[in-house]
C-alpha cells in the first residue's frame, strides 16, 4: 500500500503543479527573458558586424605629420592617409571641413600624445580616429620590426598550455574543476526554485484543513516523502526549461550571439571527485528538505514561514559571499568553520571539492554529517507533520509534540 | 441489535455499573484512555467498545472530549496513557483502506478539481484509478453535481463541497465510517443524503460511530450511545438503557382544568391543554391518572414514554450547554 501510495502522492502533487498555468508564467518568464536578450545581442552583434564592415571599406581621408619618423607613407596611403604640407594648412582643412582628419605623431610615440583634429561625428563614431591613428602606427611599427614572430611576441599574442601533475599522474586543471562546480549549481537552482514551493507544498493540507483527511489515509513519511520526489521532479522540469534557450542558443547561434567556444572534449570530470559532489548534494539536498517540511509543518500560515525561511536561505549560500577566501585559503579557520557546519556545510564543501582543497576525510565527514543530520530532519519533519498539521491555525508547540506518548 | 453493557458515574466502567457483556468481539475497543494537552486533563480514563455492524452515538457538549478521543483513536493524536484498538490493533494507515472518516474540520484541495480530487483519494483508499472515477462520477451524478466534475473545489457552495467531502468518506465502501458532527454546516436537503446515506451503509453492515449534538437523529439512527462529559462517561449503553438510567418516564397529558399539585410528578411542559409530566422516583402512571381524575381534570388524552434524550442531554450538560451545542 505505502508503495503504491507513494507514486500516487507523486503523481498527484507532480500533475497538479505542472498543470498550473501560474507554474508555467513562472517557469516560462527566464527562458523567455534570456530569448529576448539573446535576441538583442544578435540583432545588437549583426548591426555591429555590418557597420564594422561599412566602416573597413570606408576610408577615411586624412593628413599627418610624423616627427616620430615611424610611419610608413606606403601603409598611411593604403589606409586613406597622406602627409601634410603644413600642419596649420591642414588644421585649417579640417576646420573648413575639406579633410576629415590630422593626426600629429610626437617625436616619442612611448612619451608623447598622438594629436587628432578631426570633423567631429558624434561620440561613438569619433572613435574611429583613434583607431585609424593608432593602428597606422602600429602597423608601421610592425612593418619595420619586419618578423611576425618577433611582433607577435612585442603584442603579447602568445598562448600557453599548461601540464601539471598531482600524486604524479597528470592533473586535469579547469577541465576536472568545472562539472564539480555544476554540481554546485544544480544544488543552487534546486534550492531556490524550490525553498518557497516546499514551504507551500507542506502548508497546504494545513491551510485546507484536509490534514486529518490525509493522515487516516496516508502515512506522513509517504506523503512528506512523495511531495520532495515530486517538487525535485518540477525543479528539474523547470531547469530543463531554462536551459532550453541557453542550449539552442549555443547550437545554432553561438557567433552571432558572441557566446564563448567551450570545447566540452576537454572536461574531464574525476569520478571520485563527482561521487563525492554527488554525495554532499543529495546529503544538502535532504537536510535541507527536511529543515523545510519541519518549518512548514510548525508555522500555520506561508507568510509566517518565510520569516523563518530567510536565515536557513542566508545560511546556506553565505560561503559564496567568501568563495575568493574558500579557494585561495582553504585551511583559514571561517572556511574550516563553514564546511563543517551543517548549513554551510554543502555550499562550502563543493567549492572545496570542485577546487581539490577537500582533503578525503573531511569529505566523508561533511558527507556523513549532511547525510545523518538530513535524515534526522527529515524524521523530525513527518513527525512535526503529523502531530503538527493537526494544529491548524496556531504554531506548534515543540514541547507538547515530544511530550507526547505511543499508544500502547 | 445485540443488548450491550451499560454504565453510569465516573466513566470506568470497569469499576461501575457493568450490566451485561458484550457478545461479540469488539470493532472499536477503548480502555483506561487518558489525554493530557500540557497539564490539562481532556480525557480522565475512558473505557467502550462499539461492535461490528453497529451504529454509535458518541454524544458530549463542546469540549467534552468527543474530537479528542476520536483523534486519538485514529492516531491523529497520541494518548498520554490507555489502550485505543481498531480491530484489535493500533490505527494505522493500513487499515485506512476499510476507513470512511468525516472530520469536525471539513477541507479538501480547494486549488484542485472535484473530480482530481476524488480520483486522488479513492487511489489513497487502495481503488484503482477506474474505480475511483467511476464512483466518483455516479456519485456526483446521484448528487447532481455531475457538471461540475471538472472545476475547482473553491468554485463550489460550502453545501456542495460538503457533498464531496461526503463522497470522498464513502467511496472507499468503509468497513468503519466516523463521521465527527456530520451534520455540520449541513442544510436540510444535505443532511437528508448524509441520513440515507448513513442507513445504506448501515444496511450495508458498516459500524458508524457518530459524533453529534442531534438526538433526534441518534435516537433514530443508533444502537447504542456514550454521553461524554469532562473526559469521561456519564452514560453508555443502548437508548433504552440510558434513558432508564435517567429515570426517563414522562405522561404527555391533553386535558382541561387545573393540574394539582402532587408529590407523584413535576409539570416539565405547560401549554394551553397540554402538559408534560415528569414522573418521580417509583411513582405509577394510573395513580397519576387516578389523582387528575379525582382533582376533576377532565382527560381527554394520556400516554406514557420515556424521557427523550434532548431532554437527558439539558439535564447531564445543564441548559447553557445545550443552547451553546445547538449554536455551534
Amino acid at each position: 500500500m505505502a508503495r503504491h501510495n507513494l507514486g500516487t502522492v507523486v503523481s498527484f502533487e507532480f500533475t497538479r503543479t505542472v498543470k498550473k498555468r501560474r507554474f508555467w508564467i513562472a517557469t516560462l518568464a527566464i527562458p523567455v527573458m534570456l530569448a529576448i536578450v539573446f535576441a538583442l545581442v544578435f540583432i545588437s552583434n549583426q548591426s555591429t558586424s555590418s557597420s564594422a564592415d561599412a566602416q573597413k571599406n570606408d576610408k577615411l581621408n586624412f593628413s599627418y605629420v610624423d616627427a616620430s619618423g615611424l610611419v610608413n607613407a606606403q601603409i598611411a596611403a593604403a589606409m586613406g592617409g597622406s602627409p601634410a604640407s603644413s600642419e596649420s594648412a591642414a588644421l585649417t582643412a579640417v576646420k573648413d571641413g575639406k579633410l576629415q582628419a590630422l593626426f600629429v605623431y610626437p617625436g616619442d610615440p612611448a612619451i608623447g600624445k598622438i594629436k587628432i583634429y578631426a570633423a567631429d561625428q558624434g561620440i561613438f563614431k569619433n572613435g574611429t580616429y583613434d583607431a585609424v591613428a593608432k593602428q597606422l602606427l602600429t602597423v608601421s611599427a610592425q612593418q619595420q620590426v619586419g618578423q611576425p614572430k618577433l611582433t607577435a611576441v612585442l603584442n603579447g599574442t602568445v598562448s600557453t598550455e599548461s601540464t601539471t601533475y598531482k600524486n604524479g599522474v597528470e592533473a586535469g586543471g579547469w577541465g576536472t574543476v568545472v562539472p564539480p562546480l555544476l554540481v554546485l549549481v544544480i544544488f543552487y537552482l534546486t534550492v531556490a526554485l524550490l525553498a518557497n514551493q516546499m514551504i507551500s507544498s507542506t502548508l497546504e493540507e494545513k491551510e485546507n484543513r484536509v490534514t486529518e483527511m490525509i493522515l487516516t489515509t496516508l502515512n506522513p513519511t509517504t506523503l512528506v516523502v512523495g511531495k520532495i520526489i515530486s517538487l525535485f521532479m518540477v525543479g528539474v522540469v523547470q531547469m530543463v526549461v531554462f536551459a532550453v534557450p541557453t542550449v539552442v542558443g549555443y547550437a545554432l547561434f553561438r557567433e552571432q550571439l558572441a557566446f564563448p567556444d567551450f570545447d566540452l572534449s576537454h572536461l574531464s570530470p574525476d569520478p571520485l571527485t563527482m561521487l563525492v559532489s554527488a554525495l554532499i548534494l543529495l546529503g544538502g539536498f535532504i537536510l535541507f528538505t527536511g529543515l523545510l517540511v519541519s518549518i512548514g509543518a510548525v508555522m500555520p500560515t506561508v507568510k509566517e514561514a518565510g520569516t523563518m525561511l530567510g536565515p536557513v536561505m542566508i545560511l546556506l549560500f553565505v560561503p559564496l559571499y567568501a568563495v575568493s577566501l574558500i579557494i585561495s585559503d582553504p585551511s583559514a579557520p571561517i572556511v574550516r568553520i563553514f564546511t563543517f557546519f551543517p548549513l554551510t556545510a554543502p555550499v562550502t564543501a563543493l567549492l572545496r571539492n570542485a577546487f581539490g582543497s577537500l582533503d578525503p576525510v573531511s569529505a566523508w565527514v561533511v558527507i556523513a554529517e549532511l547525510l545523518i543530520l538530513g535524515a534526522l530532519a527529515l524524521r523530525l519533519a513527518v513527525h512535526l507533520f503529523r502531530y503538527g498539521s493537526i494544529e491548524y491555525s496556531n504554531k506548534l508547540s515543540l514541547k507538547t509534540v515530544f511530550a507526547r506518548k505511543e499508544n500502547v | 441489535m445485540e443488548p450491550a453493557s451499560i454504565l453510569r458515574c465516573g466513566g470506568n466502567y470497569a469499576g461501575g455499573m457493568t450490566v451485561t457483556a458484550a457478545p461479540t468481539e469488539p470493532l472499536v475497543h477503548i480502555e483506561g484512555f487518558k489525554m493530557n494537552f500540557g497539564a490539562q486533563t481532556v480525557i480522565s480514563n475512558l473505557s467502550f467498545d462499539v461492535h461490528r455492524g453497529e451504529t454509535f452515538g458518541f454524544l458530549g457538549g463542546n469540549g467534552s472530549g468527543k474530537t479528542t478521543t476520536i483523534r486519538a483513536l485514529l492516531g491523529i493524536y497520541r494518548p498520554t496513557a490507555g489502550i485505543l484498538h481498531i480491530g484489535g490493533k493500533v490505527f494505522n494507515d493500513d487499515f485506512g483502506s476499510r476507513l470512511g472518516y468525516l472530520p469536525e474540520e471539513r477541507g479538501l484541495y480547494k486549488k484542485e478539481s472535484v473530480l482530481d480530487v476524488m480520483v486522488y483519494f479513492g487511489r489513497l483508499k487502495g481503488l484503482s484509478a477506474t474505480a475511483a472515477r467511476d464512483f466518483s462520477q455516479e456519485y456526483l451524478r446521484r448528487v447532481d453535481l455531475s457538471d461540475k466534475a471538472s472545476v475547482r473545489l473553491d468554485t463550489l457552495s460550502g453545501g456542495q463541497q460538503q457533498k464531496i467531502q461526503l463522497g470522498v468518506t464513502i467511496m472507499n465502501d468503509p468497513e468503519l465510517l466516523i463521521l465527527d458532527e456530520p451534520t455540520k454546516g449541513f442544510d436540510p436537503v444535505n443532511r437528508r443524503l448524509l441520513m440515507d446515506i448513513i442507513e445504506e451503509r448501515k444496511v450495508a453492515g458498516a459500524t458508524v460511530i457518530m459524533v453529534t449534538h442531534q438526538m433526534e437523529e441518534v435516537e433514530r439512527l443508533c444502537d447504542r450511545i456514550i454521553l461524554l462529559k469532562d473526559g469521561t462517561a456519564e452514560a453508555y449503553g443502548t437508548i433504552d438503557q440510558v434513558q432508564d438510567l435517567y429515570g426517563g418516564r414522562t405522561v404527555r397529558l391533553k386535558f382541561t382544568g387545573e393540574l394539582p399539585l402532587s408529590t407523584q410528578y413535576t409539570v416539565s411542559l405547560r401549554e394551553a391543554n397540554y402538559a408534560e409530566l415528569a414522573l418521580a422516583d417509583g411513582a405509577d402512571e394510573a395513580a397519576v391518572l387516578r389523582e387528575l381524575v379525582q382533582a376533576g381534570v377532565s382527560v381527554r388524552g394520556f400516554s406514557a414514554a420515556k424521557r427523550s434524550l434532548d431532554d437527558i442531554f439539558i439535564q447531564v450538560y445543564g441548559e447553557a450547554g445545550h443552547q451553546s451545542t445547538e449554536a455551534s
